[in-house]
């Protein structure tokens, strides 16, 4: 049921379902495939191409045609910049802020909510309604959160007697900031997969273990964790591949700032294609940015993969 | 205690945790509207206490701004993107999962490709592209490259090979052609594919910030997202009513949401799919 | 101007695009209407008395359906600008600082103002002030329209400066010519305070380091980049002085060594300080909380009578658009002048006047204090020309993170200078995108 599954499913259906047809529906698919085709081709397939032709030129974004040929000298200059290293490392550093909460915060709710038994929806609706906000939303309210002088969190810090930091103008805080903002936003996905997980464990393991007299905790340890299983490395591989793409929070609350501290490397992107009009290089960084995806995404399937035989 | 007590402590327990925590959760949302029920002058003060609450600044940003013609930019490119991302995913994954044809498994893997490239990969060469077409500032610089969403073909197909065979031998023999077959058998079974593919697809296209953000620079087709990230600087230090502009762009979706609720969550639970 | 119409509408098919033209901003209702589109990044006291100025213009042409739109400053400003142009959906007009200009001009994206239609409006050069007029050519041929000039000026509050002594029997502040002098009068405000003598936003600030700084280096005559920004030139013996100097100023105290834009305003407006160094808009933060102050020219301590002192021009571009026509062209020409015939408001937010008939004028010179230092603009020193230089640019947040950590003591001198010309040096290699 998930992008995962779905690759592993329809491979599977692709060689078991066996019953020869007669030849000669090529062309009757070519028309049912030509719409997804062309667009794909179109918009997908060719800007790839096209992308990866471009990070061998000085391609300008105000000037016409590909200009001159630079080999390998965006990628060289890309490789040797240290813009491009510390806004990659930033891109990390989100992940490694957000990914373990966002998994944690969401698990936990999942399993209280779990055994609430009325009152559901309220749950669902607290926590997903931040997720289907534009996050240019999310951005202003979280902004007005963080005002110095006027936010709400430092109004409460300071009744409790703490000085507030000064959340997005300092380059140590900038992060964990828009780090909570996106915890706050994107949590109720991972909980609702979460919930889904939970219904998908047969009471029957639970009544066998209360008879054996097993606690609560020991049964969420025992059962429902491990069962989660699944659904964990699953939350985990898509939240990863989500946080190494974030751009809208960084570009909204703090344009990459203070001090370029919170410029991630789609926003290095953005700014050197079109801030700096230096299309080919922007091109070279987005091909180096996908070999990261890529690779990135690759460890971790191999991670389910395993996780999944050990099962 | 016994253990059945015990039990019902410890849910009790978990249901105030929860409550706590999800109030916790509503509390910006709930502040922003406070702010936004303020005049202006009384946001410089930290409380949640209102004077005077009144819906001006709502009345103001809807007078002002284009919000309300973001949302029909928004509207329109959402739904463009949505029905069209159905319509030829559909027919492809028909294709993919019906007919049989030379290198059938060939392209289903050129089509699976599709879901490695993240799209914000593309933004620096489909920006030219769309400058070459001349079609920046258009809603078919933002609705047409969202629209070959190769998840989309997977869950159709997923879908499609799930469906017995039987229902269209009859069909066949009737002498109906696969057009008919698609659209008048398979398509009608589809309705919980096509409900998670447009409920995606709407969703993923009305929040996205970047690409719009690239192609549309004219304030006059922005889309809610862009609007609302462009022009934040007019407001100055009017809090109460960005939070106004903020709330005000969170209603369409909210109110989406509130309606088909179950649907939603079901749908992107079932997906396991983000943006 | 009345007779000059009616000559013109003789019956000529030139009359119907100048008729309009020659009572712009004078007779309401008579405009042939139109949409016409502008956009600014002008935020604070700026952007209150831009609003105030549109208000003009909306009601001298009711006929015109105004859409302004306010962007947020700098880099994100400029891009925004440059992708509706690629996208053939410009504003009809837009602001750029002067320094920026430069680059949309040669990347193509503005229009070229000829002299016959900049005529036609009375935009003829002599109306504007030579420097940022002159600055803002290239080839010759003009591009941006000069709106003022906006320089980086020395706020000081009259109370402390008084109790320090520093002011003289007629109550104008001494004068400040050496740097001796300079830290002799931030010390004996210093005294007064209790606090600090001075200040100027350091921390996440990409500009406001590099303004003190090219002033003070500006009057050392120093440059920074040549040849269009292939080059970079530093030179080393005066920017170290300058650089010392400012270390100086934050090691003993005078000066604090970390501090924000907010926070410095804070700090001179709570009188916690008896200088502050800005560019002059901050006037009505100061007006608003209603302290004593007043504002003169940035002292020329290193110029030695060549005065010098860091500054911008806000001009006023039409965008290149493929369609427009010359009833378009005349409606933003026209929108131009009213702006420029609204410049005592403008003036009122600290701006230096680029239109003559209003700075020299009796209103300007009577306004107080911001004609006190009109006279900068003969010494304003822009941004050095490269395509990545300019206000809010690459290079001013290159540079304002080197300065900023000489002032915050966190490097010194030769440590930023290195940093500074490697930084420099990998941008002018880097060929230019236009």
């Amino acid at each position: 049921m998930t992008a995962e599954t779905a690759v592993r499913r329809t491979g599977a259906a692709g060689t078991a379902e066996a019953s020869p047809r007669p030849r000669g529906q090529g062309l009757p698919a070519a028309g049912f495939l030509t719409p997804f085709l062309l667009l794909y081709l179109l918009f997908i397939l060719g800007p790839a191409l096209y992308g990866l032709v471009m990070s061998f030129f000085d391609t300008s974004a105000v000037k016409s045609g590909l200009n001159g040929f630079a080999g390998l000298g965006n990628y060289a200059e890309a490789l040797q910049s240290s813009d491009f290293w510390s806004s990659l490392w930033h891109t990390f550093w989100f992940t490694i802020l957000t990914t373990p909460p966002l998994i944690v915060l969401a698990l936990v709710f999942a399993l209280l909510a779990d055994r609430v038994r009325r009152g559901r929806w309220f749950f669902r609706l607290a926590f997903f309604v931040p997720y289907v906000l534009p996050s240019a939303v999310v951005a202003l309210i979280w902004m007005w959160i963080y005002t110095p002088g006027l936010g709400l969190i430092e109004a409460a810090l300071t009744k409790a007697g703490i000085t507030a930091p000064n959340w997005l103008g300092d380059p140590g805080w900038a992060m964990p900031s828009l780090a909570i903002t996106t915890l706050w936003w994107t949590l109720g996905f991972n909980f609702v997969l979460y919930l889904a997980g939970l219904q998908e464990i047969p009471r029957e393991l639970y009544e066998a273990s209360a008879m054996d007299g097993a606690s609560p905790w020991q049964q969420i340890r025992s059962i429902t964790i491990p069962m989660l299983g699944r659904t964990t490395t699953l939350v985990a591989v898509l939240q990863v591949i989500a946080s190494l793409k974030v751009f809208d929070q960084m570009y909204i609350m703090t344009s990459g700032g203070p001090n370029y501290a919170t410029r991630s490397i789609l926003e290095y992107v953005y700014d050197s294609g079109f801030t700096n009009f230096r299309i080919g290089y922007a091109s070279a960084v987005s091909m180096l940015f996908f070999v990261v995806v890529l690779a990135v995404s690759a460890i971790w399937f191999s991670l389910v993969r395993r996780g999944e035989k050990e099962l | 205690m016994t253990v059945e007590a015990r039990m019902k402590l410890f849910n009790r327990i978990c249901a105030g945790v929860l409550i706590a925590f999800a109030l916790l959760w509503l509390t910006p949302l709930a502040w922003a509207l406070d702010t936004a029920l303020k005049p202006n002058a009384e946001t410089t003060r930290t409380t949640w206490k209102i004077d005077d609450p009144n819906v001006q600044a709502f009345a103001r940003i809807l007078r002002d701004t284009d919000i309300v013609r973001w949302f029909g930019s928004s509207l329109f490119i959402s739904t463009l993107t949505a029905l069209g991302t159905v319509v030829v995913a559909s027919l492809a994954a028909f294709a993919l999962s019906r007919m049989r044809f030379r290198h059938r498994n060939l392209l289903f893997w050129v089509v699976l490709a599709g879901i490695m490239i993240p799209s914000q990969v593309l933004i620096v060469p489909q920006f030219r592209e769309m400058d070459s077409f001349h079609l920046l500032n258009t809603f078919w610089a933002v609705s047409l490259p969202q629209i070959p969403t190769a998840i989309a073909v997977f869950i159709f197909k997923q879908f499609f090979d799930g469906l017995p065979r039987e229902l269209e031998e009859v069909a066949r023999l009737d002498g109906a052609g696969y057009l008919r077959i698609y659209a008048r058998i398979i398509m009608p079974l589809a309705r919980p594919a096509i409900a998670a593919v447009v409920i995606f697809a709407f969703v993923t296209s009305w929040n996205d910030l970047l690409w719009p953000l690239l192609v549309l620079s004219n304030p006059d087709i922005m889309t809610m997202p862009v609007g609302l990230a462009t022009v934040q600087g007019t407001f100055g230090i009017r809090y109460a009513d960005t939070m106004a502009s903020a709330l005000l762009g969170a209603v369409p979706l909210v109110a989406v949401f509130l309606l088909f609720q179950r649907n939603i969550v079901e749908g992107f639970a079932g997906t396991g799919l983000k943006g | 101007m009345a007779l000059t119409r009616r000559a013109l509408l003789g019956g000529t098919a030139a009359a119907a695009v100048l008729g309009p033209a020659g009572c712009s901003g004078l007779t309401p209702g008579r405009d042939p209407g139109g949409t016409l589109d502008y956009w600014n990044l002008f935020g604070g006291g700026d952007g209150l008395r831009m609003t105030q100025m549109l208000d003009g213009y909306r009601s001298a042409h009711p006929g015109i359906d105004l859409s302004a739109v306010t962007l947020a400053w700098g880099n994100p400003y400029y891009t925004k600008l440059s992708l509706a142009t690629l996208g053939d959906k410009p504003p009809d007009v837009g602001i750029a600082h002067l320094t920026r200009a430069k680059t949309l001009i040669s990347a193509g994206l503005l229009e070229e103002l000829k002299p016959a239609d900049l005529a036609r409006h009375g935009l003829d050069a002599s109306n504007f002030s030579e420097r940022p007029w002159q600055a803002g050519l290239v080839d010759g041929k003009a591009y941006a329209i000069p709106l003022d000039t906006h320089p980086f000026v020395m706020f000081y509050n009259t109370d402390i400066c008084a109790k320090a002594g520093l002011l003289d029997s007629s109550g104008a502040l001494q004068p400040i010519d050496s740097p001796e002098k300079f830290t002799e009068a931030m010390r004996k405000a210093k005294a007064v305070t209790k606090a600090y003598g001075g200040v100027v936003a350091i921390d996440n600030d990409v500009a406001s380091p590099w303004r003190i700084f090219q002033s003070f280096y500006a009057q050392l005559q120093g440059q920074v980049l040549a040849d269009e920004g292939r080059s970079v030139v530093l030179d080393d013996d005066k920017a170290t002085r300058v650089l010392a100097f400012l270390q100086g100023l934050t090691r003993q105290g005078l000066l604090p060594g970390s501090i924000d834009y907010q926070g410095a305003i804070a700090v001179f407006a709570n009188g916690q300080s008896g200088f502050y160094f800005q560019g002059e808009w901050e006037i009505s933060t100061f007006q608003t909380a209603k302290m004593p102050f007043s504002m003169t020219l940035f002292p020329d301590v290193f110029g030695g009578g060549q005065y010098a002192v860091q500054a911008d021009s806000h001009t006023l571009v039409i965008p290149r658009q493929p369609d427009r026509d010359q009833a378009g062209l005349d409606r933003s020409l026209a929108f131009i002048r009213s702006m420029l015939d609204q410049s005592d408001i403008w003036a009122e937010g600290g701006h230096v006047p680029a239109w003559v008939p209003f700075r020299d004028s009796a209103g300007y010179k009577a306004m107080t204090p911001q004609s006190n230092y009109a006279s900068a603009v003969e010494g304003a020193a822009y941004d050095p020309e490269g395509w990545y230089s300019g206000s809010g640019s690459n290079f001013e947040i290159v540079m304002s993170a080197a300065i900023g950590s000489v002032l915050a003591n966190r490097s010194s001198p030769a440590a930023a200078l290195a940093s500074m010309r490697s930084n420099l040096t990998s941008l002018a290699r880097t060929a230019s995108p236009v």
